[in-house]
């Protein structure tokens, strides 16, 4: 089990660094929302500029690690078009380890890319102490286990690389916008706040933005708590998507295959 | 017709197939496929698209469950005992199964971490692999740099990482030439001395010649099972093939003449037991002209043909047992 979910995260990251440049495009998305969008926004509103941009630098790692978690996981509906998946399928590996161990895979890439954006932290106007950033790096961590759970999750239910990148923009927009990121939840209407406690992202946020500002929304031990169960249930989730597959799909889906 | 016939009376079963049935729905891709394989033995599946080949070789893998019947590869059941299985089998598939942007080493170095080995044994495993199968000056580059042939080489090579008992390849060598192919059938030929149970689909003639027997699927049932020569022994004699300027003309006079003309289009096909003997009279007599005369041994498409009506590799054959079981994830496009 364990040397299984070592081998798939270990080839998962080996294809990743193929592609490591993809790392340095990837800042373009973060520091776009941080500089740009932080910067307009910001001068617009009460928070004034700096201030604004020091507000969202937390929710815009959150923006980068959730994008990332979820790319990573389109490889498994990339690698359902080839054989290459069938290939692992037939090896004597645990369904269960094949999900965990993809689902490491996309938490260490989000990981990655998260702290990447760390270093434009003092431009944002963010100082950080050395325990802020291990907070900082522990929330991160937590937050990309939890959306690499999800997105790992979501892709094993398909097969189709077209299909796949609407859903999950359909999930993700949302899932970031009710998040907090880019506004504090305090001022929003109720039913956005209600919303926010059904959102993994708005914890992940909340936990971050706390380490960096030390306000917190939501009870930092609650978000914890809602982060861990995230990656159990959904994972959890996985697993059974992953095990289903044994029974009646030549791929690990049962859904939306072999009817066509 | 159905059943195993003609099989050695030694040796242990490498698989064991009974009243093995596959639907989709509505769709009756396998409808009860008997069959026994000897460890050791080379056996080939060999059927139109839409047969049920490729569902009844899924099922064997381990990639899909039977509906009803049961079958054991290497003495465990293939849904039940999936793992014990998968520990001595390995699959060769149609589809690329390397990451063509990582190395050949690599590639088999992961493949074996993935089975299990630990990574030192991965190594030597893989460097042994890449020399045997004569890629080892390749073997540092990206998979995409190598040609088709060393490609399917290199597949085999991940099938064998493991070192399987019983191997399954899908039309593995589909869309290589002449001489890739004869190169890749001979270490499957190594690999099948060595003990080693080989059992693969095919759309080439003369690579399911290279089976100790052939099981000929049509419909979802085995039609016929029997070795190579034993099958074609099944014609008796020879084939007459014709090409005439008046087709029908000609297979009316064929018919008069107590000949029984087979085959479709503007290719008539005879069985005789004696064609060298009948074929000048033919040509002599035939009241129109016949523009091509072929006699030759009876091959295995002219034993399919004669036992289904129909030819192995053309259009528009699928029949009720239709798309699902042939197209999908196997002998699809």
């Amino acid at each position: 089990m364990m040397r299984g979910i070592y081998a798939i995260l270990v080839l998962d990251l080996k294809r990743a660094w193929i592609d490591r440049a993809r790392i340095i495009a990837g800042l373009a998305q973060p520091l776009l929302y941080l500089f740009v969008l932080g910067s307009g926004l910001g001068a617009n509103s009460q928070f004034g500029g700096s201030q604004y941009r020091l507000y969202i630098f937390p929710g815009v790692i959150a923006l980068s690690l959730l994008f990332t978690a979820t790319f990573a996981a389109i490889v498994i509906v990339f690698d359902r078009q080839f054989g290459f998946f069938k290939a692992i399928l037939v090896a004597p590996v645990p369904r269960s380890a094949i999900a965990f161990g993809k689902i490491a895979a996309g938490a260490v890439q989000a990981f990655a890319q998260g702290v990447v954006v760390l270093p434009f932290a003092p431009l944002a106007g963010v100082h950080l102490g050395i325990l802020s950033t291990v907070e900082l790096l522990a929330a991160m961590l937590l937050a990309s286990a939890a959306f690499s759970a999800v997105g790992v999750a979501v892709a094993a239910r398909f097969n189709s690389t077209t299909v796949f990148p609407v859903v999950s923009n359909a999930l993700l927009l949302p899932m970031f916008f009710l998040s907090g990121a880019l506004y504090p939840l305090q001022g929003t209407p109720h039913w956005m706040q209600v919303a926010a406690h059904f959102d993994p992202v708005a914890y992940a946020v909340d936990l971050m933005r706390g380490a960096v500002l030390g306000r917190f929304f939501f009870d930092p031990w609650l978000s914890v708590g809602a982060l861990v169960a995230v990656v159990a249930a959904v994972g959890w989730e996985a697993v059974r998507i992953f095990n289903r597959g044994e029974d009646d799909s030549a791929l690990g889906a049962a859904r939306f295959n072999w009817r066509r | 017709m159905t059943g195993p016939t003609n099989t050695p009376a030694t040796g242990r079963l490498a698989v064991e197939v009974h009243g093995l049935a596959k639907n989709y729905g509505q769709v009756e891709a396998l409808r009860g496929i008997d069959l026994s394989i000897h460890e050791g033995e080379r056996f080939a599946l060999l059927g139109p698209n839409g047969a049920g080949k490729t569902t009844l070789f899924s099922i064997l893998a381990t990639l899909r469950a039977p509906t009803s019947g049961f079958a054991r590869v290497l003495g465990h059941d293939v849904v039940k005992e999936r793992a014990a299985v998968r520990r001595g089998m390995s699959v060769v598939f149609q589809e690329p199964a390397i990451e063509q942007r990582l190395t050949g080493r690599e590639n088999l170095l992961l493949m074996g971490l993935l089975f299990g080995l630990p990574s030192a044994q991965a190594k030597r495993r893989a460097a042994a692999l890449l020399d045997d199968l004569g890629l080892a000056d390749s073997a540092d580059r990206p998979a995409s740099r190598l040609s088709g042939g060393q490609r399917r080489k290199l597949e085999l090579a991940r099938a064998l990482v493991t070192d399987p008992r019983i191997l399954f390849l899908d039309e593995a060598t589909l869309g290589l030439d002449v001489d890739a192919r004869r190169g890749f059938w001979a270490h499957v030929r190594t690999l099948a001395a060595s003990g080693r149970t080989v059992f693969f689909t095919t759309h080439y003639m003369e690579e399911a010649e290279v089976a100790d027997r052939i099981a000929l699927i049509d419909s979802g049932r085995i039609v016929a099972l029997d070795s190579p020569r034993a099958l074609k022994a099944r014609l008796g004699g020879g084939v007459i093939r014709l090409e005439t300027d008046d087709e029908s003309v000609a297979r009316t006079w064929l018919a008069e003449r107590g000949f029984n003309p087979e085959g479709s289009g503007r290719e008539i096909m005879l069985l005789h037991a004696d064609p060298a003997a009948v074929l000048p009279d033919i040509l002599r007599s035939m009241p129109t002209h016949v523009r091509r005369a072929e006699v030759h041994e009876p091959s295995l498409e002219d034993v399919f043909l004669k036992l289904t009506g129909r030819g192995l590799t053309g259009e528009a054959l699928a029949g009720p047992g239709g798309r699902p079981g042939g197209s999908r994830g196997g002998s699809g496009p």
